[in-house]
């Protein structure tokens, strides 16, 4: 209300006196309490509501639990929506995926190349002990770990 | 060819023959002040990083000869009724004319502001928000000191304004007022905003002991609540939205203080926030002192006008500390004790070298008492209040 009334009334260019400037320091000083005063006011509201919540998890630790459930369970169908994504796209990608030499057409490869499945196979006969003929690979798939 | 003739002409053509033009000697002491300053900024370590600027740029612009800034482009007749021609300036202005824009136009000091904003942490204001009382009263300073420019009878109410807004102690601000109320007396009101900011270890000292006890300087305050990260992120939104509206004309440098305070608080914007903090700030307090300085040349800086507003200027940092002590005195009562007083005179703005003075002091009569974080909170809350006391002179006399 103050600054409308007195804007544009006085020009930088102006001489005031010693009576205008003494109002002008009483009006400006009142104004810089009001606004800090209001943000006093609004940071203590919001600090205080922040307590609270702290308060009310500490006293009811039920409440956090179950919060904590149902942002799990929201957490859980998300990932099982994107796994669905995955496998469908994964599918998508199985149907053009390269048929690996040597196999008869039953080893499929998913975003793996010929070396690295041949690395694959050779480790698990040696590592079971398993004379590679005698064993029967369906498909070698390379899984992105999760960030 | 006349041999003679080109030396002549050439010996016209140098710096020195400026020396014996009608203010040729002002622009010689100017030359010697400049060097005093670069001492000062150098030798005594005064603010180097802006002074050493300042006084560079006031050297540079009183070399006769240079063209580097031409004053009556920014402050001339043609100029204050026409409005400054920019692009005219562009063309033909010298270095530190272009350089000057930034100045002009208010972008350094909002840019500064920001670089301010992410280094600031408003943590301990946040959780003793009865601390921003103690930040709106130091600004009482700025107020006595208009009423006291006035008085003096030599200022019009946009420059008494201009010279009043130095009590707030705070560089941007202050040239962020001066720049459109005052630009003639930027320079003056400039040096002298920044060398008491370089002084506060001294001249605050004395007047916190005088107006404090013994006991009062004793207390021991306690630790205050923990700040969540949610509203470190939720205060400089809700600053800029409640605090521009009601005074908008506060809004550019109050945003730039917030932007940059969003900028470190929502962690995920730690490229942004490192270079507000420290390159661009760096860039613009290149720009900024280089420039200011320019604005001191001698015909116009040596003048009676500039000697009382070195004393006013004075007058306004005491001031301004007293007011954060008073209310400092009254808190300590009003919170049975446990609020030190010292801490009232942080709320000139000069961050943090005012909260760094509160501490040294109180560690003087408690050893162990440290109130540094204590006078964070009046000192980053004085920050907003010369702002909007800013402001609100803008809003007056502009």
């Amino acid at each position: 209300m103050g600054i409308s009334l007195l804007c544009g009334v006085l020009k930088s260019t102006d001489k005031i006196q010693v009576v205008d400037a003494l109002l002008l320091a009483l009006i400006g000083i009142a104004i810089v309490f009001i606004i800090l005063a209001v943000i006093m006011l609004i940071v203590s509201i919001v600090g205080k509501a922040f307590d609270k919540s702290e308060v009310l998890k500490e006293k009811h630790p039920e409440w956090g639990e179950k919060l904590a459930a149902a942002k799990s369970k929201m957490m859980f169908w998300k990932k099982l929506k994107k796994d669905a994504e995955d496998a469908e796209s994964a599918e998508a990608a199985n149907l053009s995926a390269p048929v690996a030499a040597g196999t008869c057409g039953e080893l499929k490869l998913i975003n793996t190349d010929e070396r690295d499945a041949a690395m694959i196979m050779a480790i698990v006969a040696d590592t079971t002990g398993t004379p590679l003929n005698e064993l029967r690979f369906k498909s070698i798939k390379r899984v992105e770990e999760e960030k | 060819m006349n041999v003679g003739e080109i030396l002549k002409n050439l010996g016209e053509s140098t710096g020195f023959m400026g020396f014996g033009g009608a203010d040729g000697w002002k622009a010689l002491i100017m030359i010697i002040i400049a060097l005093f300053f670069l001492w000062l900024g150098i030798k005594k370590k005064f603010e180097p990083l802006l002074l050493v600027g300042i006084a560079f740029g006031m050297l540079l612009t009183n070399l006769p000869g240079g063209e580097l800034y031409h004053a009556e482009w920014w402050t001339g007749a043609d100029a204050v009724a026409n409005g400054v021609n920019y692009g005219y300036i562009l063309q033909h202005g010298g270095l530190l004319d272009i350089l000057y824009i930034g100045v002009k136009t208010g972008v350094y000091p909002c840019l500064i502001f920001m670089g301010v904003g992410a280094m600031t942490d408003f943590g301990p204001m946040l959780s003793r928000p009865s601390s921003m009382i103690m930040g709106a009263a130091a600004q009482g300073g700025i107020y006595l000191v208009l009423i006291l420019a006035v008085a003096t009878g030599m200022y019009s109410g946009g420059e008494a304004a201009s010279i009043s807004i130095i009590a707030g102690a705070d560089g941007p601000t202050a040239i962020f007022l001066t720049k459109t109320l005052a630009p003639e007396l930027l320079a003056p009101i400039a040096v002298a905003a920044y060398s008491y900011m370089a002084l506060i270890p001294l001249l605050q000292p004395p007047f916190m002991k005088l107006l404090t006890t013994k006991k009062e300087r004793m207390t021991v305050m306690t630790t205050t609540r923990k700040v969540s990260k949610k509203e470190k992120i939720i205060f400089p939104i809700l600053v800029t939205i409640i605090v521009s509206l009601l005074l908008p004309s506060v809004a550019p440098l109050l945003g730039s203080l917030m932007f940059g305070n969003l900028l470190k608080e929502c962690g995920v914007t730690e490229r942004l926030s490192d270079t507000a903090q420290n390159a661009l700030m760096n860039i613009v307090t290149l720009f900024l002192g280089i420039s200011v300085g320019a604005t001191a040349i001698g015909a116009t800086f040596l003048s009676a006008k500039t000697i009382v507003i070195v004393v006013l200027g004075l007058a306004g940092f005491i001031l301004a500390t007293i007011c954060g002590l008073l209310i400092g005195k009254l808190m300590y009562v009003l919170s049975k004790g446990k609020i030190n007083p010292l801490i009232g005179s942080a709320g000139v703005s000069a961050v943090p070298m005012a909260a760094r003075v509160s501490n040294t002091v109180g560690l003087q009569y408690n050893k162990g008492n440290y109130l540094l974080m204590h006078a964070m909170g009046p000192n980053v809350a004085g920050v907003i209040g010369s702002a909007v006391a800013a402001g609100f002179l803008l809003a007056v006399f502009a």
